[in-house]
């Protein structure tokens, strides 16, 4: 208790927490790429005619470059750090890790957010090359399209990572849960590279969309490990389905507008990304709040059947469309329930992995 | 933080302010055509590649003799007799004087049927572009695409062992 009082009372005494600015544009850098992606494929189904140079794509690139110009000014400022012997503060991004021998000394966080970002400068250009092949199709789940998503998610996963390192600041948590719900709602456009996947009468992108969803809240809950952490992240993705859901049709059609192109013949509208979203996704909150005392592979397979078993309600209610056959929904909720299981039995792992990249307690209070 | 702020409003404004400019979008070439009897209509389907290669992108475009004004229709696409697509036809995003489809690709390779089922002044009628040929995919086998763009997932479970094995005891 004392040492969390010092703690706060060192933090409080500065205006801006030491490790709160790099956090937030890594983390600024992550929602752009975000924007730019529900954006980018609002302007496919709506729209149509791409460059190289659309706003949506401006936003892709500028998100990576952001986060990873943050992660390497980071790097640099500790490697310089680390050459005049000066003392490293492990609470900006976690504990230093020399690469390229000892070369650099890089705050592990950092690491891996820079590391994304350098990974979707080389899938550019694969994409480019890729594009040059095959035509400059909209195919979101194109093999280097997937690349490109992946990489932007291990810059995400690196923006939980330094957020994680401050878990008991107020900055820390909030950034935790936003960072969390960050990568979530990315990972729902990253699964539908599921699709390449043979899954029988599974319908693969519900079932990876259950699992990943499930994975994420839970390593989000057992990071901030406290009453009211899956919510907190259920609630965020929520919020960010929400702004979207608004956003995504009217940034595209704004820009659509001001380009003097019109919208596609019979274009519906509908929001594409935030629709990948689960809805469900907060009653899955609530039930792992409310079976917390149970090993975490129980209300894991709750949630993942929450979510595989709602996802045909949700594109009726949004899209209008038919149920599936009944064969491959329960297939599907079976799935789903067995990959929920192991969702939460991984994400709660997660959460104690990423609770280790906190300094010790001793160490904060020297 | 402030100015953190500025520079992100900065960089944003910088992108609003470039990209408006910067937006040219490639013409449509037609560089090969097929001629269907769509009942009393006389479509001309345009292709901006051909031969037609599974998975390659290309625009398609479908123009009735006399226009589309005052005519609509769908389009049902099948690959070896089995439906694949059912849409409305609907203008080219970027060539608004016909019906088409934009940086659209088949695919798979085999036979290929474009079924026409147009509505208009003259009546209705239906069509069928058939035997459309579709070679095999260019490029590298899809597994050797996959293997290499998924080297960040690899990574990032390669990341997720090392640190599983360094953190097995519980922090509080």
């Amino acid at each position: 208790m004392t040492v969390n009082i010092a703690a706060t009372a060192a933090s409080s005494a500065r205006t801006v927490p030491r490790g709160l600015v790099p956090a937030s544009v890594v983390l600024g850098g992550t929602l752009l790429s975000l924007i730019g992606l529900t954006w980018d494929i609002q302007w496919h189904s709506d729209v149509g005619p791409d460059t190289f140079f659309t706003l949506p794509h401006l936003f892709l690139y500028a998100g990576s470059a952001i986060s990873g110009l943050a992660s390497l000014a980071v790097v640099l400022m500790t490697t310089a750090a680390a050459k005049r012997d000066r003392t490293i503060d492990p609470m900006v991004g976690g504990r230093a890790v020399g690469v390229f021998g000892r070369t650099f000394e890089a705050p592990v966080g950092y690491l891996i957010s820079g590391i994304g970002a350098a990974l979707f400068l080389v899938y550019g250009l694969w994409d480019q090359w890729w594009h040059g092949l095959y035509g400059f199709d909209a195919v979101i789940d194109s093999p280097p399209h997937i690349g490109l998503l992946l990489s932007i998610s291990i810059t995400m996963v690196g923006a939980v990572m330094i957020f994680a390192v401050a878990r008991d600041e107020r900055w820390g948590t909030y950034g935790v849960a936003g960072a969390a719900a960050t990568l979530l709602a990315f990972s729902m456009v990253t699964v539908l590279g599921l699709r390449a996947l043979p899954g029988g009468p599974v319908n693969t992108v519900n079932a990876g969309s259950a699992f990943f969803s499930v994975m994420i809240l839970f390593m989000g809950a057992y990071v901030l490990k406290r009453r009211g952490g899956a919510l907190a992240v259920g609630v965020t993705v929520a919020a960010l389905q929400a702004v979207f859901w608004w956003f995504s049709p009217w940034a595209t059609e704004v820009y659509a507008d001001a380009t003097g192109l019109p919208l596609r013949d019979y274009a519906d509208g509908i929001p594409g990304l935030p629709n990948m979203i689960p809805m469900s996704l907060i009653l899955v909150a609530v039930a792992v709040e409310l079976l917390r005392g149970l090993p975490a592979w129980v209300p894991g397979a709750v949630g993942g059947v929450i979510i595989t078993g709602l996802a045909p309600v949700q594109r009726i209610f949004v899209y209008g469309s038919n149920f599936p056959a009944i064969e491959r929904y329960v297939a599907t909720v079976v799935a789903g329930a067995l990959l929920g299981a192991l969702a939460g039995m991984l994400g709660r792992r997660f959460g104690h992995m990423l609770r280790h990249l906190a300094p010790a307690k001793e160490e904060r209070h020297a | 933080m402030r100015k953190t702020l500025l520079g992100l409003a900065g960089t944003v404004a910088l992108l609003l302010g470039l990209t408006a400019p910067a937006l040219a979008f490639e013409p449509v070439n037609v560089v090969h055509t097929e001629k269907v009897q769509v009942g009393p209509y006389d479509l001309t389907v345009g292709f901006s590649t051909w031969p037609v290669k599974a998975m390659q992108s290309l625009d398609f475009t479908f123009a009735p003799e006399d226009g589309i004004t005052g005519k609509k229709g769908t389009l049902t696409v099948l690959h070896n007799g089995v439906e694949a697509e059912d849409d409305p036809l609907a203008r080219h995003p970027r060539k608004r004087e016909v019906w088409g489809l934009d940086i659209y690709a088949l695919p798979e390779p085999g036979t290929w049927t474009m079924r026409f089922d147009v509505e208009g002044p003259a009546g209705a009628g239906t069509g069928e572009l058939t035997n459309l040929q579709v070679m095999e995919q260019p490029g590298p086998p899809m597994g050797l695409s996959w293997a290499v763009s998924t080297i960040p997932l690899f990574g990032l479970i390669a990341l997720i062992v090392i640190a599983w094995r360094r953190t097995r005891t519980a922090v509080d």
